[in-house]
């Protein structure tokens, strides 16, 4: 390490040494003089005690770096001062590597951000997930690992095991903080949430369990410090001022730690609000203190002395003993004994947390390994590359090489310089890949899913990136300046100095292995990007099930805007009619819950047609206005559409009637006349099948276009929030302006969320598909290109070399086009013996990848098959050109080189 | 063991060094002069010896090396090791004088 340190000051070093000795010399000089002897004989007689300066400077050069590091900076020198000297080779081989690295760069830090980096809180280590393994039987909301707040403060007693256990829900609000209504995301939390995950306020204070005691009674919210200073200007004396969520005001108690973003990296919550005051957040929700609604994540801090294993085994005792008393406890619902029996069999299940609970990480996880493992295979390509370059410079640089061997240089050392060689490339290629990557990032972070994950990532590069990219050029280096190091130890010194230049046959199957290696890679790229462009391809000719072209929607929340269930109704039903009248409308409709976006209202179902049966598993469901088919596009394939007779009184339970999707009769009521046949939600012995199948549609998409559900349809009565579908008059997007307007004249306190084009909305569903589908058709390209590059180059260097050969033959009656083949058999061998080894390995991350193709199999013959026509016909035409230019070659003009 | 010696007296350059070497030892220890650098700059980087550039005696400036307390303990425990080696050979000595 010091001697690290000293090669940084090795310029000052030197020149201390220097001035020390020049001081010793002096003064040895006037002692001398004074015991007599003359100036000139002085500085002879001290210049002979002191010996050789230049000795000595080297060997105190060796003591300040160590004789290894001297001379790699020599090498590097030495190589610097090489590669300014053959500008193309070093810019080729520092693109190669800028491009392998700037690319994993790039997905690393997406990686890193979404999938690794662990929460900025006390001892992330310790943090748990703990979720509910087996039936709840519950309701709730929300996406993944829900339980019920009550759980949570039960959890929160176990202090044998945690220091404490808190859970948190992410919910939509809108939030005034004087002026305009805007959405902001929300974090509704236990009031220990701060405390157990040890984040303290930047300024105020945090929330704490007083703030979460009695229902209703703590009107009170912390501030992320992001939205205090953006929206509120960092203004210092915000504590203490009051907020309107969803019109209910709150008053502002603290801003949170800066670097604090919640718990979630793709939702960044704008203000955290205590549980007990969940009522006025959710609209509609009164079940904080229900034990059978589920709808929070809970996270606990494991104690210091006790592992997860023993944590979660110690639980298993209380938590039985919890089930046996729920269900005694009144209220419980009446279920058949085998759903009792599983709910009884449930288990808690920990699972390490430190990175907090996230839905984009989820959603996210399987495509960013998959892309970080194409982007490190392109790495390998590159290095591959720049390998054979290495080799292909080896050659020409034969005559040097075998000088320094005979001069005395070590083999080891000449190793050493050639490792230099590529260090030096690599470390070239990481600078600029560092410097691109972030430009990269930026792009993909906007593409990602999820409305607020552009606000939560960051494109910077930080000190793990940097880390990441330094070891990713490390390893570069060495692994493409291997094959040249390798290839250069074996070469025997008398045989190089023998051969002229040019005739060397230096390193060329070794060149051949690699691009046979690098053919098999980029083969393996080339498969999956195939697979996920059919991937895409399939999930596009497929569509949603209806045509997307010139509809719109949007979504209203009159409750969120501070209106009763009974005013918010009214609303949509204004709004409605407004649309209705509007010149640019063809039609529209209102559905309860919008399609495409990843989620919906599900339930099990009871059905009693000849017998009663419930559903083995989830139906989605939506209410729709009668107009919603036909705006759709939707066929229905019998019975009727809604109509005024569905609509029953308002206060009455049940709906009337229902239409249900072809999936639903071919599931439960395959060979039967569905019409008729009674149906209703819930699965439990208290279930009354009392609403009657009217209709049936055919399939369409409701929570993804991958998914083929089954569907059931209620009539709209409205629930305080609606989303419009409206198929307009010319383009989709020129009726923006017309629809905001409608809805601000009807109510201007309204906001309006996610006005979009279905277009727009099918390719937001599919963000997923689309980015791996693009980035791994990206990395394939790149991959294809760096291995033509490489194949050229080895197909030229065979041309050069056999220049003599194919004159020869020529001269004695060859044919053109056999001296083609000659060569071209060499590239064939190469591309096919590549084809052959690449092939498993496609299939097989074929296979790892199948989760996120769409009727597509890994071993897909006809993507398999254009994967290997575009690699053959274009390798192919990469080695043509050199294979022509050896028929072009001249007998008279070849043989009289000789 | 001798340079830390000389050091522990007090702060002295390098050509202090040679002249104090060649006094105390009589002109018995014929220290090159050559060497001596490499030794200082070696025993500076295990962090035995510290440095500073200060004015001379002549009036020049002179690098003057001292000891630290690191310096100090390895000289000590040379010092242990040296009179335990002496120690055994002037016992080797007298036996072969005894018999």
């Amino acid at each position: 390490m010091r001697q690290l340190a000293n090669w940084f000051r090795r310029k000052k070093l030197d020149s201390g040494l220097d001035r020390e000795l020049r001081y010793h010399l002096e003064r040895r000089i006037v002692d001398l003089q004074r015991s007599g002897l003359s100036r000139a004989e002085a500085r002879r007689q001290a210049a002979m005690e002191l010996g050789s300066i230049a000795q000595i400077q080297e060997e105190v050069r060796d003591i300040w770096l160590t004789r290894w590091m001297r001379d790699f900076t020599y090498d590097l020198r030495f190589s610097m001062r090489s590669f300014l000297r053959t500008p193309a080779f070093t810019i080729t081989a520092v693109l190669s590597l800028m491009l392998g690295i700037g690319a994993t760069t790039a997905i690393y830090s997406l990686v890193d951000q979404i999938l690794l980096h662990a929460l900025p809180v006390r001892q992330p280590d310790r943090l748990v997930l703990i979720d509910w393994k087996g039936d709840q039987v519950a309701n709730g909301f929300g996406s993944w690992n829900l339980m019920s707040y009550p759980i949570c403060r039960d959890l929160d007693q176990q202090k044998q095991f945690f220091e404490g256990v808190f859970c948190r829900a992410l919910t939509t609000v809108n939030l005034s903080t004087g002026g305009d209504y805007h959405a902001a995301t929300a974090e509704v939390i236990s009031g220990n949430y701060f405390s157990v995950l040890g984040v303290g306020p930047a300024l105020g204070q945090v929330l704490t369990n007083d703030n979460d005691r009695r229902p209703n009674a703590n009107p009170v919210a912390i501030l992320s410090y992001d939205f205090w200073k953006a929206q509120l200007g960092g203004a210092a004396d915000v504590v203490g001022r009051k907020v309107l969520v969803n019109r209910h005001p709150l008053t502002i108690i603290g801003v949170a730690a800066a670097a604090f973003h919640g718990i979630d990296v793709g939702e960044v919550p704008s203000l955290w609000i205590p549980a007990s005051m969940s009522t006025e957040v959710i609209p509609g929700f009164s079940n904080l203190q229900d034990r059978r609604t589920r709808w929070m994540q809970v996270l606990g801090r494991l104690n210091q002395t006790i592992t997860l294993r023993e944590a979660q085994a110690g639980l298993q005792p209380w938590f039985k003993a919890m089930l046996k008393e729920d269900v005694r406890r009144a209220g419980f619902p009446v279920i058949t004994a085998e759903r009792r029996q599983r709910f009884l069999n449930s288990s808690l299940v920990l699972t390490p947390a430190p990175q907090g609970h996230s839905t984009l990480r989820r959603r996210l996880v399987e495509p960013l390994w998959v892309l970080f493992a194409v982007t490190a295979v392109l790495l390998g390509l590159a290095c591959l590359n720049v390998s054979g370059l290495f080799l292909a410079r080896g050659s020409a640089r034969d005559r040097e090489i075998g000088t320094r061997l005979a001069l005395g240089a070590s083999r080891g050392r000449l190793g050493r310089q050639l490792l230099a060689d590529s260090l030096l490339i690599a470390f070239a290629g990481g600078a600029l890949g560092i410097a691109a990557a972030p430009i990269a990032v930026q792009a993909l972070i906007a593409s990602l899913p999820g409305d607020n994950a552009a606000t939560a990532l960051h494109a910077g590069v930080d000190s793990r990136l940097l880390l990441f990219a330094f070891l990713a050029s490390v390893t570069a280096g060495v692994l493409s300046g291997l094959a040249p190091a390798w290839q250069s130890g074996r070469r025997s010194l008398i045989s190089s100095l023998r051969e002229r230049g040019g005739t060397a046959f230096g390193g060329l199957r070794l060149r051949k292995v690699i691009v046979t290696a690098q053919i098999a890679l980029t083969l393996t790229l080339v498969v999956s990007a195939a697979l996920f462009v059919r991937t895409l391809d399939a999930l596009l000719a497929k569509g949603p099930g209806f045509p997307t072209a010139s509809l719109v929607s949007f979504g209203i929340d009159c409750q969120r805007s501070g209106y009763s269930e009974e005013e918010g109704n009214r609303l949509v039903r204004r709004i409605d009619k407004a649309i209705g009248y509007s010149p640019v409308v063809q039609a529209s409709a209102v559905a309860r819950f919008p399609l495409l976006t990843g989620g919906s209202w599900n339930n099990p179902m009871t059905i009693r047609a000849d017998k009663r049966f419930s559903t083995d598993r989830d139906v989605n469901l939506n209410a729709v206005t009668p107009g919603f088919f036909s705006t759709m596009g939707i066929k229905i394939m019998a019975g009727r559409n809604f109509d005024k007779r569905d609509i029953g009184p308002p206060g009455e339970r049940d709906a009337r009637s229902a239409i249900v999707n072809e999936a639903f009769v071919n599931r439960y009521l395959r060979g039967r006349n569905p019409l008729g046949v009674r149906i209703c939600q819930g699965s439990g012995p208290d279930a009354t099948p009392n609403t009657e199948i009217v209709g049936v549609v055919s399939n369409f998409s409701y929570r993804g276009i991958r998914e083929e559900s089954e569907q059931a349809y209620f009539p709209f009565k409205g629930q305080g929030a609606a989303t419009f579908y409206v198929r307009v008059h010319g383009r989709a997007e020129s009726s923006f302006q017309s629809l905001r307007a409608i809805v601000r004249g009807v109510n201007p306190v309204l906001t309006m969320t996610n006005l979009r084009t279905l277009d727009e909305q099918v390719d937001r569903s599919l963000n997923t598909e689309h980015i791996l589908a693009t980035l791994s058709g990206g990395f394939g390209m790149l991959a294809l290109l760096l291995s033509l590059v490489g194949l050229y180059g080895v197909m030229s260097f065979v041309v050069t070399q056999r220049t003599r050969e194919i004159g020869i033959r020529l001269a004695l009656g060859a044919r053109r086009w056999s001296t083609i083949w000659l060569v071209l058999r060499d590239a064939l061998a190469m591309i096919f013996s590549g084809v052959a080894i690449g092939l498993p390995f496609a299939w097989t991350l074929g296979r790892l990848v199948q989760s996120q193709l769409y009727d597509v199999k890994a071993s897909d013959p006809v993507a398999i098959a254009i994967a290997i026509m575009i690699l053959c016909s274009t390798a192919g035409a990469a080695a043509l050109i050199p294979a022509h230019r050896a028929s072009g070659v001249n007998p008279t003009e070849a043989l009289r080189f000789e | 063991m001798l340079i830390l010696q000389i050091a522990s007296l007090e702060p002295i350059h390098g050509y202090g060094m040679a002249q104090r070497l060649q006094q105390v030892s009589q002109s018995v220890v014929q220290v090159n002069h050559g060497s001596l650098y490499p030794a200082l700059h070696r025993l500076e980087q295990k962090k035995w010896l510290k440095s500073e550039w200060k004015q001379s005696e002549t009036g020049r400036e002179a690098k003057f090396y001292s000891l630290t307390a690191s310096g100090r303990k390895q000289l000590a425990a040379e010092k242990v090791d040296w009179e335990r080696l002496a120690g055994a050979v002037q016992l080797i000595f007298n036996e072969g004088g005894r018999s």
